[in-house]
């Protein structure tokens, strides 16, 4: 099994209900600093570009890569990678080095204050979701369509489908990191 | 342009620096004492046991989750993870080799400060091998544990594990070089002493020449912070003027004739730049911009 997102760019129109609904699962929609990202503690980042001739933006998180770095420098084990292909962090295990974040070449890791824990797309409210059988709060909440989720390994998913229907990008993949966030530009 | 606010540059630089000063520190004990120079080893062992304890404290200090970090090793270690992580990264690698060389610079500071019988032990062939090699290790790891954190290009450069060797180097022998006294020794340490930084200057100029043409562009910015940047007065003035010119003009000085009094500044200079350095490179850290 191998989970993965899927955004789709030429979709998105932009409205932050993903961004706001993983701060409301996950963060009990509290207004507390993002001190690694600054704004809201949530696991998606907006980047907005400001090109004059196309401004675009760009909703970005954990890819679930499978070749993590934060995973093979994780000196404890308590970054890994689990059977469904997720990347998730053993509380009980992290010491704190911070290594996972700066291992991550996309930067998808902020830091909690209060537990010292770094943070990351899924956190617990989604991975419970999935166990429930339903899809991240990102997916559900998206009027656009514009997110999937599945598993890679099935190719009746909505990922795998979507995947075989758009022109895709996977960010930084010459980092041979193997990313499993898609990202469509177009049909 | 941002600079990576992850690990803390007044942190993780200076537990670099004590490591390299631990690490290349114990190299020079166990020559000292193969070559029968028995000149202040037991202030030699000091400032190993010293700075690997500071080394641990700085570091330590930089950890988010502190009060876990027993709990988490251990069970890391009962669950057998952690001696699978030994082959994988560079942080297991380094917190065992950290705790063997506290554990060898304390028994050899034991054996000098407090308990004579320990010689039998420490004085050993044996244990002396094992000091120089589990220092030179630690010093390495130092390096390797930079360059293989892949979120920031500008580290990611086989140089810094050489150039944190070279420079360890060279605090080893800055410490020698203000604790001992005998004017031979001071000579060959001034000699080795520059040689190494000459060494270290050419090191220090390819690691940010080559990104600032071939590197990714995070890689670029932070050169170019150092080079012309807002890092730029820090970098020229400490670790290019204190920590590398001046020594190496203190240094052909000495060759022509030794001076205690201009050897401690040299040495003192040196010890500061070698500082400025790593608190710098931590601090120019740059991650990758992501577009499309
Ligand atoms: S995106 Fe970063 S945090 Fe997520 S799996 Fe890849 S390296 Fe790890
Ligand atoms: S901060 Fe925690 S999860 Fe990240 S590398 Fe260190 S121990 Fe592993």
């Amino acid at each position: 099994m191998r989970l993965a997102h899927l955004w789709d760019q030429s979709k998105c129109i932009g409205c932050g209900a993903c961004v706001a609904a993983c701060n409301a699962a996950n963060y009990e929609s509290t207004d507390a600093p993002n001190p690694t990202w600054g704004g809201l503690r949530t696991n998606i980042l907006r980047i907005t570009f400001d090109l004059e001739a196309k401004p675009y933006l760009l909703l970005v998180q954990c890819q679930h890569c499978e070749n993590a770095p934060c995973v093979s420098v994780c000196p404890t084990g308590a970054s890994y990678v689990d059977g469904d292909g997720l990347v998730k962090i053993k509380p009980e295990l992290c010491i704190g080095c911070k290594y996972c974040m700066t291992a991550c070449p996309y930067g998808m890791r902020w830091l909690e204050p209060e537990t010292g824990l770094p943070r990351k797309c899924m956190s617990e409210e989604c991975l419970d979701r999935l166990k429930a059988g339903l899809q991240p709060v990102c997916v559900t909440v998206c009027p656009a369509s514009a997110r999937a989720f599945g598993d890679l390994d099935d190719p009746g998913s909505e990922v795998s489908k979507r995947l075989r229907g758009g022109r895709v990008i996977r960010l930084l993949a010459n980092k041979g990191t193997r990313p499993k966030y898609f990202v469509v530009v177009g049909r | 342009m941002m600079f990576q606010e992850i690990w803390d540059p007044w942190l993780i630089g200076p537990f670099l620096w004590f490591a390299g000063i631990a690490g290349m520190g114990s190299v020079a004990y166990s020559l000292l004492r193969l070559f029968k120079i028995e000149e202040k080893l037991k202030e030699l062992s000091l400032v190993i046991f010293a700075s690997v304890v500071l080394g641990l404290v700085f570091v330590i200090a930089d950890l988010s989750r502190p009060a876990n970090m027993p709990a988490a090793i251990l069970s890391s270690l009962a669950q057998g993870i952690f001696i699978a992580k030994l082959t994988e990264s560079w942080m297991t690698l380094g917190i065992t080799l950290l705790f063997l060389l506290l554990i060898l610079s304390f028994l050899l500071t034991l054996r000098h400060a407090a308990v004579p019988a320990l010689a039998k032990l420490t004085d050993a062939k044996w244990y002396l091998v094992l000091l120089a090699l589990i220092g030179f290790l630690v010093t390495v790891y130092s390096g390797f544990l930079i360059s293989s954190a892949p979120g920031i290009p500008f580290w990611n450069t086989a140089l810094i594990p050489v150039l944190w060797v070279l420079s360890a180097s060279i605090c080893a022998i800055a410490v020698l070089k203000i604790l001992v006294h005998s004017e031979h020794v001071s000579r060959f340490l001034t000699r080795a002493g520059l040689g190494l930084d000459i060494g270290e200057l050419l090191a220090l100029v390819a690691l940010l020449n080559v990104p600032l043409y071939a590197g990714p562009e995070a890689a670029r910015a932070s050169a170019a912070a150092l080079l012309v940047g807002p890092l730029a007065p820090a970098f020229w003035l400490g670790v290019v003027l204190v920590g590398v010119l001046a020594p190496m003009a203190l240094g052909f000085l000495l060759m022509r004739k030794e001076d205690r009094k201009l050897g401690v500044a040299a040495a003192s200079l040196y010890l500061v730049g070698a500082l400025l350095l790593r608190v710098l490179v931590i601090q120019a850290g740059i991650f990758e911009p992501l577009h499309l």
